[in-house]
């Protein structure tokens, strides 16, 4: 199945179906899951209104260790089997992945404010995830640094592929690091249950990031190659010109 | 065996080559001690609570700033194709590298952080705790150091980009360096002991995976 994706014609033909198929059923998602979101869903007994801001949080905070895991998938598909589709993939989805970290943060500082009366708590969860904005970050510099576009892939998935049993190893550590000056009074994110009024906004929340995002890596995907076949084209003409 | 024996001392002479070249990380090491109480202030009780901790992250620092050098050199003139062409495993030899130049130049530290530990206001025996605990963190350091070196080697002024890839896979081994000293600020002796260890299981477990990583940044220059 990868081979025949590999193949960029294959991968095309799949992508002129994907990105109008992604791209509008996520807009439709998008649509539902903020008017539910904001005025069609009840205000937490607790939280009040401030829920709300859960249902753009925490589907930023899925898709930043989701897209994280998939740039790692695709770093090792590309290591192993050297698919250079691969690693066009890790290499689109890895600032998608840091702008969803960085906006997962924002939004739990929003929430923080009001709920635990501070912008930032270094508590462990939210400490991982200021690591995993880190990496994402050495990730992207690091393409960016190697001129040599063939080594820049193979260093890029050797160090996304590293990075993952870093971030397990960097999870256990923090709340290690956590536990020994454990703040007076926890307030648990997550309460005991969850009622179904938030479970639907919650969910089409996700679904609609998850089909923007694919929507997204599918289009950068297809322009990327678009426009390698526009070079290639480009300097075969200038060869024949000459 | 011998091989890697010999790029082991291949890697200290050429830490000291050039004059006092192998001294400068412990000369950063204690420069950063130095400066804290001049920016944090004086006061004792603010001092000793912090010191674990500066020991940690000037340690880190410090092994941040060797790591340019260790696979720069070696990329440019093709010493890394010849050592991925050896009948050694390359792994193997990136540990030995790595070591051999840490041996070189971070063995001082631990003792530096030991006097600044006694200079921040602790004990002997805490300082002397921080100071094993440094000792036990630095492989981890060194080795995820020369990762982000060998993947970074060859790029001009690397060294930015290496500490920004370096610095967030170090947080294990500086939480637990730092956290076997704060324990034993406040007495828990055993908690204290127990984190040396953990401190020491990092290292372990860096020293038994990142050789791969690095053996296979070096492959992957070559071909």
């Amino acid at each position: 199945m990868l081979s025949y994706f590999s193949n960029p014609q294959r991968f095309d033909q799949l992508a002129r179906i994907a990105i109008p198929v992604c791209g509008f059923g996520g807009l439709v998602l998008a649509v539902i899951g903020v008017y539910i979101s904001f005025f069609a869903s009840p205000p937490d007994y607790q939280q009040g209104d401030t829920v709300r801001i859960m249902y753009v949080h925490v589907p930023a905070a899925y898709m930043a260790s989701a897209i994280y895991a998939g740039m790692a998938v695709a770093s090792f598909i590309f290591f192993v089997w050297r698919h250079s589709l691969a690693d066009a993939a890790a290499d689109v989805m890895a600032p998608i992945g840091a702008i969803f970290t960085a906006l997962a943060l924002a939004t739990g500082s929003l929430w923080g404010k009001p709920m635990w009366g501070t912008w930032w708590e270094w508590d462990a969860r939210m400490t991982s995830v200021l690591v995993m904005l880190l990496i994402y970050l050495g990730y992207i510099a690091l393409r960016g640094a190697i001129e040599d576009r063939q080594l820049a892939a193979r260093m890029a998935a050797i160090l996304a592929m590293i990075g993952v049993i870093n971030l397990v190893i960097v999870r256990f550590s923090v709340e290690w690091w956590s536990s020994l000056h454990q703040p007076a009074s926890i307030i648990r994110m997550d309460g005991p249950t969850i009622d179904g009024s938030q479970l639907t906004p919650l969910f089409l929340m996700m679904g609609a990031y998850t089909l923007l995002t694919a929507w997204l890596v599918f289009y950068r995907l297809r322009s990327r190659a678009l426009v390698q076949r526009a070079r290639s084209i480009q300097s075969r003409r200038e060869r024949e010109g000459m | 065996m011998s091989a890697l024996l010999q790029v082991f001392a291949r890697e200290a002479r050429l830490a000291w080559a050039g004059g006092g070249g192998a001294a400068g990380p412990a000369a950063f090491f204690l420069a950063c001690i130095s400066i804290v109480p001049l920016a944090v202030g004086p006061q004792a009780e603010r001092l000793v609570a912090m010191g674990p901790g500066i020991a940690a992250i000037a340690a880190l620092l410090a092994v941040v700033q060797t790591a340019e050098r260790l696979f720069a050199d070696d990329a440019s003139d093709g010493t890394l194709e010849l050592y991925v062409l050896m009948p050694v495993s390359p792994a193997l030899l990136a540990l030995a590298k790595v070591l051999g130049q840490s041996a070189a130049t971070l063995a001082p530290l631990p003792f530096i952080a030991m006097v600044g530990g006694i200079m921040f206001g602790l004990d002997f025996a805490q300082s002397a705790l921080v100071g094993l605990a440094l000792f036990c963190a630095l492989p981890a350091l060194a080795l995820i150091a020369g990762f982000a070196g060998a993947l970074a080697a060859g790029v001009k002024r690397g060294g930015l980009l290496i500490a920004l890839i370096a610095i967030p896979m170090m947080i294990p081994a500086l939480i637990f360096a730092s956290g076997a000293g704060r324990a034993a600020l406040e007495g828990e002796w055993d908690r204290a002991w127990a984190t040396v260890l953990l401190t020491l299981a990092v290292s372990l477990g860096t020293m038994a995976l990142m050789p791969f990583g690095i053996a296979a940044a070096m492959r992957a220059r070559t071909g």
